[in-house]
């Protein structure tokens, strides 16, 4: 096989993994938001629950987590759809980047300040409006950065996947080693691959959040 | 329970390499972290642009490929043999080196500026001003990002299943095949990476409120 | 006649798109306290810095005790030494005591023993009153007690000289009292100082001569007596009443 046709080979793999990724961070974004904001705003016992939550998922790994799921829920137990190796890989990226989206919300809650909580209930918003139109706004902005890290370290994660045989980048990736027996081309290609999926996006949102939050002197 | 205990021995040999790569890969991380940030920020353009690549391609990457390319490139590149646990030590080093060089510059940043005019004021020379009162502050200041990096760090190393590696993860996959308690294996197998990741956290904490600055408010 | 402490001639500093310093000679002989004032902006910060070689000027020359220090190949390190630096936002090294910002310098630069290096640190602390707080680190101080150790600093690697860079304008106007006393007990003992400060009381009481400052140029110079009376120059005038003015509503 020449190069080019090494390159194509791996190549379709980015679907995969652009889909694992993509949808293990919504999944994360849809769990972080509320987390972050019961942890800030709600009494002690949610705190708890949501500090307990965030220190086990980031307290295991995420290649144990697959296992567990797909292996131990999915196949012994027989719970669908966790028998789905693609399932259970991004059900435990999700979950785990629901941990990581929790912090970074809570920080940026924190960074937009009780002063404009304070400002929005004194118009009479009740804290639930207070929270969509005041705080969510402001407060992507400035977790807009940290977002755009969380997304490339799923890119980069949702490589474990190959292990449970996930036909993803990485997967293919090994299939060409094993069928070219070239132990060099295929990894620096993949590497490379990864490195395009995640360098532009990340700093881009970087870049973006920093001239926003200057605009907007948050 | 007994098939844990039968176990055990196994469990506690796989929890020791995962120890070891991970201490390694943190510690002699941070060794080449630090030359590498004052490089970064001292050493003028053509240093700081390798610095770049370095770390753009050890984080951007995806680490399974880092861990191939030690196991499987380089060796053939080389024409020699390195065994997995050679690998781990080296790759999770250069890994975590990579992303401690961005908080410890970033660190050394916040404090740079003005302490080291100061620093200067006294006579102190610049490797001085850098030894003495940059560092200092700069090392307290980051510990709770490395605390978040030994975390991470502590997590991957259950990739190194992927080369054939004997850790933790890997003990618990043969506990699971050979007993065929697989979710009693795995859940087993996270509680120990959550209790010990939670406690050297825990400690990092306390360390960190210890070696505070007393009544200085600071974040990196 | 004194010995000239510290001179410069013809200096300039000029950044991108500002000129800071502008063809500025002065010279301060030993034992004499000059005090340099003038409006925000006019680069008397750059002066300073420029002085104590903080900052490299563009052109001209910095000369301390006839030697001349903008020549290439000259050990700065040394230089810096010798010249005490006390800056307006202070900067005590946040990791250090009181004692441990004194003693850096003794320890690290002149290479002195431990324990001389204390005794000379507490010496240092005693003259500015802080020797009770030794043991506090910057962030436990008052801001008044912070830039009295910052003076100490400066003063106990025994310079030539003092420059200090309005050592009060970042303070709360009540702990301005006490870094001003300091300085005055530093004068009484014949301390050679270059002081920017628009404390016009204080400055009336220590200063030999006074120097107004404007764009980044010496407009005018003599006795403070002179300033207090009748400036010659038009902006020395209304800049003088406008501080006077402030100081007595205050």
């Amino acid at each position: 096989m020449d190069p080019l046709s090494q390159l194509s080979f791996i190549l379709w793999g980015v679907p995969t993994t652009l889909a694992i990724s993509i949808l293990s961070f919504l999944s994360g974004l849809a769990l972080g938001i509320p987390l972050a904001f019961i942890r800030v705003y709600m009494g002690k016992p949610f705190q708890v629950m949501v500090d307990l939550y965030e220190k086990i998922l980031r307290g295991v790994p995420e290649i144990v987590m697959m296992l567990l799921l797909y292996f131990g829920v999915g196949l012994a137990l027989g719970l669908k759809p966790f028998d789905e190796a693609f399932f259970a890989v991004t059900f435990a990226l999700g979950l785990r980047s629901g941990a990581n989206q929790s912090q970074i919300f809570r920080g940026a809650i924190r960074g937009v300040g009780e002063s404009q909580m304070i400002a929005a209930r004194s118009l009479g918003l009740p804290t639930s409006q207070a929270i969509i139109h005041v705080m969510i706004p402001q407060t992507f902005i400035i977790a807009t950065p940290g977002l755009g890290s969380e997304y490339a370290l799923l890119i980069k994660d949702s490589a474990y996947a190959f292990i449970l045989g996930v036909l993803e980048t990485m997967k293919r990736t090994d299939i060409l080693r094993m069928t070219t027996f070239d132990t060099v081309f295929p990894y620096f290609a993949s590497a490379f691959i990864y490195i395009l999926l995640t360098f532009p996006l990340a700093t881009y949102l970087d870049m973006w959040g920093s001239r926003k939050r200057k605009e907007l002197g948050l | 329970m007994d098939f844990i205990i039968e176990f055990l021995p196994r469990i506690f040999d796989g929890f020791l390499v995962t120890i070891q790569v991970t201490f390694f890969g943190v510690i002699m991380g941070l060794a080449l972290a630090i030359p590498l940030a004052i490089g970064d920020l001292y050493g003028g353009k053509i240093v700081s642009t390798i610095i770049k690549f370095y770390v753009e391609f050890f984080r951007g990457s995806a680490l399974v490929a880092q861990l191939f390319i030690f196991y499987f490139s380089i060796p053939t590149l080389l024409n020699i043999r390195i065994d997995w646990f050679t690998v781990g030590l080296v790759a999770f080093t250069l890994n975590s080196a990579a992303y401690q060089k961005g908080y410890i510059k970033g660190a050394m940043e916040s404090v740079y500026e003005d302490q080291m005019t100061a620093a200067l004021s006294i006579g102190l020379s610049k490797v001085q001003a850098i030894i003495y009162v940059v560092l200092p502050q700069s090392l307290r200041i980051v510990i709770p990002a490395w605390s978040n990096e030994f975390c991470s760090l502590a997590k991957s190393t259950a990739a190194l299943l992927t080369i054939g590696g004997k850790d933790l993860t890997a003990a618990g996959r043969t506990m699971a095949s050979q007993t065929w308690r697989i979710l009693e294996s795995y859940t087993f197998i996270a509680l120990i990476y959550f209790l010990w990741i939670t406690t050297v956290m825990k400690a990092l904490d306390i360390l960190y409120n210890k070696v505070k600055i007393p009544g200085l408010e600071v974040s990196a | 006649m004194a010995d000239t402490v510290m001179e410069c001639r013809n200096l300039w500093k000029i950044y991108e798109k500002i000129t800071a310093v502008k063809d500025v000679s002065l010279e301060i002989k030993e034992g004499e306290i000059k005090l340099l004032f003038g409006p925000s902006g006019s680069g008397k910060s750059t002066l300073a810095r420029c002085l104590a070689l903080l900052t490299t000027p563009t052109k001209g020359d910095v000369f301390h005790r006839g030697e001349c220090l903008t020549r290439p190949g000259v050990n700065l390190n040394k230089a810096r030494a010798r010249i005490g630096f006390v800056f307006q936002h202070i900067w005590l090294f946040h990791h250090l005591t009181a004692l441990g910002n004194v003693e850096l310098g003794l320890r690290r630069v002149l290479k002195l023993p431990k324990k001389e290096a204390r005794e000379r640190a507490t010496k240092a602390l005693r003259e500015v009153k802080m020797e009770e707080w030794a043991n506090h680190y910057p962030a436990q101080l008052s801001g008044g007690q912070q830039q009295r150790v910052g003076i100490a600093r400066a003063l106990a690697m025994d310079p030539y000289i003092i420059i200090l860079d309005e050592p009060t304008s970042a303070l709360d106007p009540e702990l301005i009292g006490e870094v001003t006393d300091t300085l005055r007990a530093l004068a009484k003992k014949g301390t050679t100082m270059f002081i920017i400060s628009h404390e016009m009381q204080f400055a009336r009481e220590v200063a030999d001569e006074m120097i107004f400052f404007n764009q980044g140029m010496i407009v005018e110079e003599g006795p403070p007596e002179r300033f207090f009376t009748k400036p010659s120059s038009d902006r020395a005038k209304r800049f003088m009443e406008r501080l006077i003015k402030r100081t007595t509503k205050e």
